[in-house]
């Protein structure tokens, strides 16, 4: 799992992000999602720049809850995971011990004062699987109704500050 | 194993308030088997310590670290390069651990993280549940292996008491009747006939009889 | 001396009541109470903090029943106390004039005003009976050392017919006889059938030859109590057409219907082999307690 890229560089293009407010979302999505080989992931992070960091898993189920919370510390306003459809998951179960996990760590980061919805996960749908770049696009217009992550805010402040 | 549970997060915070400097010390061994102290809960809890220094706007040096186990002394020792780079150390440890730290390093105040609960098995993945009270005089084998002290909440050695009913105990039909489990148990290796007789009082002396209770092995001794 | 010992060796159809104490420290409450019961009964069991539930102790009312004349059962439960507690108990008991002991589990601490207490067990019913009777036999405590003067107590214990599992009930019954038991009260019968199944049971190990039963009986105040005492008590055994029969009857009649269902069981208990009395607890409602005797025609109480 690559969550341990350096997290701490954007890759930022222009700065304007279509009605996204800047927010930046980490999506992790298990390899099985359509559309999502190499070729299509660095077109997609190009298309979205510093909105938009993706980290691939070889299964839903291999996502490590620690993982969404590093995200959320170090640099994302909100973290999903994709994963395939129910009865569909390569290993089984990857998919419902996702969801068990992802409803934990939204417990989690209530209790520190974060809102659950910073942390999402969505299942592809059976008939017709949506490719990464879909689903990506979904989740970037749900995260909208979002404020930036006070995570970040004293830091914003210090950089206004500093300005 | 000894299992235990995180204690609630805002329990957490209000201890370790007055710290600034904060070492989160995981557990290898017992905590990590239950999911409460490991090194992924020790990540999680680090993580969401961080962020909300951040939210408070709060400077904070919150770092973590897993050792092998915390109840050991060989392990806990190399603690001593680092630790005292910290004011406080929130461990994830059960109260063993906890306390091995305290005394290998009484200077660091301690903070436990989690609630110590019982000595048991992981019966199934994400379930824990109590077998042993540690009585220091082991009866299970008369009792087909069912311990009658740790899964009787009478812990009577002549039961099953009034309250036994449909194979459950009085106080919760989630507690299975321990004498129930006996005697089907006993029924299992057509030894039913075992439980006429009647068992003599505990000796509860092996258990709490001289307070604290320590095993010294020579042969085992440096 | 034991009343109660006496009427069951002279093979008397035994009647013994329960007293439950109250909340507080007054009395009077037990002397009403006496009243209400004096030769009426031929024992009274005084509960021990039945429940879980904080009450005068058992021994004390025990104590101010002696006084009134009539022949109190110490109810002493495991819970609470441990060995050296129960012990001295048992001598204090016997120097107060006390001469009946039921020796019991208890439930569990959960159940009470006081969930957060330990629960003592270090003794459980059936090695709490052994101890009384080598105390008493014996003249020595758990451990072999001697008593200066051994109490003397008609030593009973507690039967449920009705738990689980069916046939090792019978094996306790027969571990309780063994450790020593005297007599035996049962948990209250609703259901008579299953209840002389189970002494049909007793009867083939020889245990009616070596105790001496008393089948417990509680008088229904309404159809409420029936259907709570069957979904929310646990061990007890209430059948459907009881139910039926109490919600058969309107409201201001059901207690009557309860009175009624109560000494019928009386009656088919004086039948049963092997039974050789009655215990009434009709908790929080001694006075009805002389009514129920007369209607059973157990008046008078032999001398």
């Amino acid at each position: 799992m690559e969550g341990n890229r350096n997290m701490a560089q954007s890759k930022s293009k222009s700065g304007k992000v279509a009605g996204k407010q800047g927010l930046t979302l980490a999506l992790f999505y298990c390899q099985n999602t359509p559309e999502s080989g190499e070729g299509e992931r660095q077109s997609l992070e190009q298309k979205h720049g510093s909105s938009l960091r993706l980290f691939p898993l070889p299964c839903s189920g291999r996502l490590d809850p620690v993982h969404l919370l590093r995200a959320l510390e170090e640099f994302a306003d909100a973290a999903y995971v994709i994963t395939c459809p129910q009865g569909a998951c390569r290993y089984f179960e990857g998919n419902v011990r996702a969801r068990k996990r992802l409803e934990r760590t939204r417990d989690a980061i209530e209790q520190i004062g974060l809102e659950r919805d910073r942390l999402g996960m969505v299942m592809n749908t059976k008939e017709s699987p949506r490719g990464l770049g879909t689903i990506a696009e979904e989740i970037l217009d749900t995260i909208g109704r979002l404020a930036p992550s006070p995570v970040f805010a004293t830091r914003k402040v210090a950089k206004e500050k500093r300005s | 194993m000894i299992t235990a549970e995180q204690k609630p997060l805002d329990e957490i915070r209000g201890t370790i308030a007055p710290y600034r400097r904060i070492l989160v010390l995981g557990c290898g061994s017992c905590v990590a088997e239950c999911a409460a102290g490991g090194e992924k809960e020790t990540g999680m809890l680090a993580s969401a310590l961080r962020m909300a220094a951040k939210m408070e706007g709060k400077e904070a040096l919150i770092q973590e670290k897993t050792l092998e186990r915390q109840c050991v002394r060989d392990f806990v020792i190399l603690l001593d390069d680092l630790i005292h780079d910290y004011d406080a150390v929130l461990s994830l440890g059960c109260g063993a651990g906890v306390q091995a730290v305290a005394d290998m390093f009484p200077e660091v105040p301690i903070i436990p993280a989690l609630n110590t609960e019982f000595l048991g098995e992981t019966r199934d993945q994400g379930l824990w549940v109590e077998n042993c009270l540690g009585c220091g005089d082991c009866m299970l084998y008369h009792f087909g292996g069912i311990c009658p002290l740790a899964r009787c909440s009478k812990h009577l050695l002549n039961g099953p008491c009034g309250g036994s009913v449909d194979g459950k105990c009085e106080i919760n039909p989630d507690v299975p009747c321990g004498w129930q489990l006996i005697i089907d148990r006993l029924e299992q290796h057509h030894a039913l006939d075992r439980l006429e007789r009647i068992y003599p009082p505990k000796d509860w002396s092996k258990k709490q009889g001289g307070g604290p209770r320590k095993i010294i092995r020579e042969d085992q001794q440096r | 001396m034991s009343r109660l010992k006496e009427i069951l060796n002279q093979g008397a159809f035994a009647v013994t009541a329960e007293c439950g104490p109250p909340k507080g420290a007054d009395p009077e409450v037990i002397s009403k109470k006496a009243e209400l019961l004096k030769g009426r009964v031929d024992a009274v069991n005084v509960t021990d903090n039945q429940t879980a539930i904080v009450r005068m102790s058992s021994l004390a009312a025990c104590a101010l029943l002696k006084n009134q004349g009539l022949d109190p059962v110490l109810q002493a439960v495991v819970r609470d106390r441990n060995r050296i507690a129960l012990q001295s108990d048992i001598l204090g008991a016997s120097a107060l004039g006390i001469r009946n002991i039921l020796c019991l589990s208890g439930d569990h601490q959960r159940f009470g005003n006081q969930p957060q207490a330990v629960g003592v067990f270090d003794l459980d019913s059936v090695q709490f009976v052994q101890v009384v009777r080598r105390m008493r036999d014996q003249g020595v405590i758990l451990g072999g050392e001697a008593l200066t003067k051994a109490p003397d107590l008609f030593v009973g214990a507690a039967a449920n017919p009705f738990g689980d599992p069916f046939n090792f009930r019978v094996v306790r019954l027969a571990k309780k006889v063994a450790a020593g038991a005297e007599f035996i009260q049962t948990q209250c019968i609703y259901n008579l059938e299953r209840f002389e199944r189970w002494m049909a049971m007793a009867r083939d190990k020889g245990l009616t030859e070596k105790a001496h039963i008393l089948g417990g009986v509680t008088p229904l105040k309404s159809a409420g109590m029936a259907k709570y005492m069957k979904q929310r008590v646990a061990g007890m055994d209430v059948p459907d057409e009881v139910i039926r029969r109490m919600e058969g009857v309107p409201a201001k009649k059901q207690t009557e219907e309860g009175l009624k269902i109560c000494v019928e069981t009386i009656d088919r208990l004086k039948d049963v082999p092997g039974v050789r009395g009655v215990h009434i607890m009709a908790i929080e409602w001694e006075e009805k307690v002389a009514e129920i005797v007369e209607r059973a025609g157990l008046l008078p109480r032999p001398a």
